[in-house]
């Protein structure tokens, strides 16, 4: 069942951002407030709902059909957070929750806790301050091609006919001069990743349900998509 | 008019750059304990007066060959005399003296007063040549006159010298003299001791013929040994009264000594930080290239961590227990305010030549912006890099002269995002950018040794050593080119920017930099 909903637990400044940048993906975004955070505002387009960290989640599940939703875990106090975390993986076995966090520490716990996905935020702000230092110009590239402020597009495809590569290794094809892209790496069907020159043995051969993660411009993917007859990203 | 032939002199000797740029070496060499030449000259000095002094001990008893002893008497005195002339020399400027007395003069319109710069200059020197480094410097150079064999006391005066050459004596100088005044108490206290016992004990003692005490001095002697603990017994009390005098020194001595002890013990833990510090200041000073980290929290740590795998981090931090836990992480730390001038005026940090970037990563926008605005007022040019903590304060932190800013919270929405649409890319983001399984992305800058065997992007040969080129960076047009053209032209100063194994990429980059 396609998600269609964000549930995002937490009333701050990585509630904004993260709406801000999710809203196109979703048809209903539901903001909810810790109690004991400031008085309840409604912000433009949706409704503040406020919870605790006592609740049984019963008005939610007679409010929204869980299985069609994303949560995210955005309370500041790390305690807090990995709280709700276990509190909501206790209730929805099958949730996906994407929670926050700020240390090493809050990131074991709330993978012990059942998030699905972690948002580090230290790690990841201290990885790309040293990136903006020690490798200033692929943090430029790097940034410009994964928050679309230049043309290049990095995206996954689908391979849905294998026959096209005709039992070919992904380190055999010159990607970049067939078809304009650049392939950095696949996706096996059994989700193991490789990157696609990361040695030099030959694992994988191509095969239909792969994920190739490729960057190039828009067109040369978009022909390579139909080439490959791919229908899904 | 020989005032003002004077005074043309000075100007033109102060205006000289050729003799300025000598006194100022002259001045390094010999006081800046930073010049990175002075360690050689010190070294230099300390083997000559070692070499000496043990030509002067082996001549008491025994034959030194003539070359030797020239060399002692006159070749290691001459090169003491130029020493001390020369520190003599860059102790205080002569002609700045009379151009500053000129101006004076001139400003309040009277006439030259030639006497009384001549007398501010005498005091000057004369302060200089009665300081202790300098009788000392002096009297080691006296030796010259060997002939004459009572000077050869002045052997002592080499071994002196040695002094200014150790810092370990200077800082041991600076403990005591920070507890002078508890050492003088010592010193009056001790000398009561000892002259009220050294009367007591001849009085008691000088008349008995079986006493050892027969004059004054034997006396002092016996109760400077006495109160030192050292008690050689070479001089003992025969009297019963003597004795009772014995045992009080015995007991003032063990005050004295404990007294002593503590008072050290005491100066050098008080001092310890002091010193501690300055010996960091020190090494800073001495370091080629490394980041400044202002502020030390979460954030802090986990850039000083990686940032120091490869290069020198320093961390300035202005809370004690914040700079104690950097410390105890691994790192250098100093507590000192980042938002004070004065903190790097005393860490003697030259921004342009030492600092590769200032990171500012308080959790406070005002503390970054404080720092920011204080760097800069003293140094348009050092890149700063500073984390936003409110969105609000950008244009704040922008005005402040921040080169980059970093908004942590809008980062978490773009990486939500990517998460949302494209798992799978995100995972191979990040995995990059993690260095998992050792895949990485660098930059490969392409200087004349490379351009001189690779002209155009096809000869570069990439995928022979299974590298991704994903594209150039070309610096003159601050453009980036995905994917390009087997043809296009390589430049110097271009950045390819290569995806690969660590060691694959590194293989790639010695054949690029070998082939001729």
């Amino acid at each position: 069942m396609p998600q269609n909903t964000a549930l995002i637990f937490g009333y701050n400044d990585y509630t904004f951002e993260i709406e801000k940048n999710i809203k196109s993906h979703y048809e209903f975004i539901h903001i909810f407030q810790l109690d004991a955070e400031k008085e309840p505002k409604d912000r433009g387009e949706y409704k503040i709902y406020s919870f605790d960290l006592s609740e049984n989640w019963d008005d939610l599940s007679a409010s929204v059909n869980i299985d069609t939703c994303v949560a995210f875990c955005l309370l500041e106090d790390m305690a807090e957070n990995i709280f709700l975390t276990i509190s909501l993986r206790e209730t929805f076995k099958m949730l996906t929750i994407v929670a926050l966090s700020k240390d090493k520490e809050s990131t074991d716990k709330l993978m012990l806790a059942g998030a699905t996905r972690i948002l580090p935020t230290t790690q990841t702000t201290a990885n790309i301050i040293v990136d903006m230092l020690e490798k200033p110009i692929i943090t430029e590239v790097l940034h410009g091609i994964l928050y679309e402020k230049s043309d290049l597009k990095i995206v996954q495809i689908k391979i849905d006919n294998d026959e096209f590569f005709n039992g070919k290794y992904p380190a055999d094809i010159d990607w970049s001069r067939a078809h304009g892209i650049i392939v950095l790496s696949v996706f096996n069907d059994d989700m193991s990743s490789e990157f696609i020159y990361s040695s030099k043995e030959k694992h994988h051969i191509i095969k239909s349900g792969d994920v190739f993660v490729v960057v190039g411009y828009d067109e040369d993917i978009k022909n390579f998509k139909k080439m490959i007859g791919s229908k899904v990203d | 008019m020989q005032k003002h032939l004077l005074v043309d002199i000075a100007y033109q000797i102060n205006t000289s750059k050729r003799y300025a740029n000598v006194k100022h070496f002259f001045y390094n060499l010999l006081e800046n304990d930073n010049y990175k030449y002075k360690k050689f000259f010190d070294i230099f000095m300390i083997t000559l007066i070692f070499s000496s002094v043990i030509i002067l001990v082996r001549e008491v008893k025994s034959h030194v060959n003539d070359e030797l002893l020239f060399f002692n008497t006159y070749i290691v005195s001459f090169i003491f005399l130029i020493e001390y002339l020369l520190r003599f020399w860059v102790s205080s400027s002569v002609t700045n003296i009379i151009i500053e007395q000129n101006e004076q003069d001139t400003i309040l319109g009277n006439k030259f007063q030639l006497l009384k710069s001549l007398k501010i200059i005498a005091v000057l020197k004369l302060k200089y040549v009665l300081s202790l480094k300098a009788i000392i410097d002096l009297l080691a150079i006296m030796p010259f006159f060997h002939e004459l064999r009572l000077l050869r006391i002045f052997v002592l005066f080499r071994v002196f010298k040695l002094f200014r050459y150790a810092k370990s004596i200077h800082t041991f100088t600076s403990v005591i003299i920070a507890k002078k005044f508890e050492f003088v108490t010592l010193l009056i206290f001790a000398s009561i001791v000892v002259f009220v016992s050294s009367v007591l004990i001849y009085v008691m003692e000088a008349n008995n013929p079986a006493s050892p005490v027969n004059t004054l001095f034997e006396a002092i002697y016996w109760s400077i040994v006495t109160i030192s603990t050292v008690g050689y017994g070479d001089i003992t009390p025969v009297t019963e009264a003597g004795r009772v005098v014995a045992m009080f020194v015995i007991v003032a001595g063990i005050a004295v000594f404990s007294f002593t002890t503590s008072l050290i013990v005491t100066a050098f833990t008080e001092k310890l930080d002091e010193i501690k510090d300055t010996k960091q200041i020190d090494d800073i000073a001495k370091i080629k290239e490394f980041y400044l980290i202002c502020g030390y929290e979460s954030i802090s740590k986990e850039v000083a961590k990686k940032l120091s795998i490869n290069n020198r981090v320093i961390i300035l931090e202005e809370h004690s227990l914040k700079v104690k836990e950097a410390i105890k992480d691994g790192f250098t730390a100093l507590n000192y305010d980042p938002g004070s001038i004065e903190s790097y005026k005393k860490l003697r940090i030259n921004l342009e030549a030492q600092v590769k970037a200032i990171i500012c990563l308080s959790h406070s926008d005002v503390e970054n912006l404080y720092t920011a605005l204080t760097v800069r007022s003293f140094n348009k040019d050092v890149y700063i890099l500073s984390i936003l903590k409110n969105k609000i304060n950008r244009n704040k932190l922008i005005f402040a002269g921040v080169n980059e800013l970093f908004y942590e919270k809008e980062l978490v929405g773009i990486i939500a995002k990517e998460f949302i649409g494209q798992p799978v890319a995100f995972e191979a983001i990040h995995a990059l950018r993690m260095n998992y399984k050792g895949v990485d992305m660098q930059e490969i800058v392409v200087n004349d040794r490379i351009l001189e065997s690779f002209v155009m992007v096809g000869e570069l040969e990439n995928k022979k050593y299974r590298v991704v080129l994903l594209g150039i960076y070309k610096k003159n047009k601050k453009r980036f080119f995905f994917n390009p053209l087997d043809s296009t032209i390589l430049e110097v100063g271009d950045y390819l920017l290569v995806i690969g194994n660590t060691q694959f990429i590194k293989s790639f980059s010695k054949y690029l930099h070998k082939k001729g």
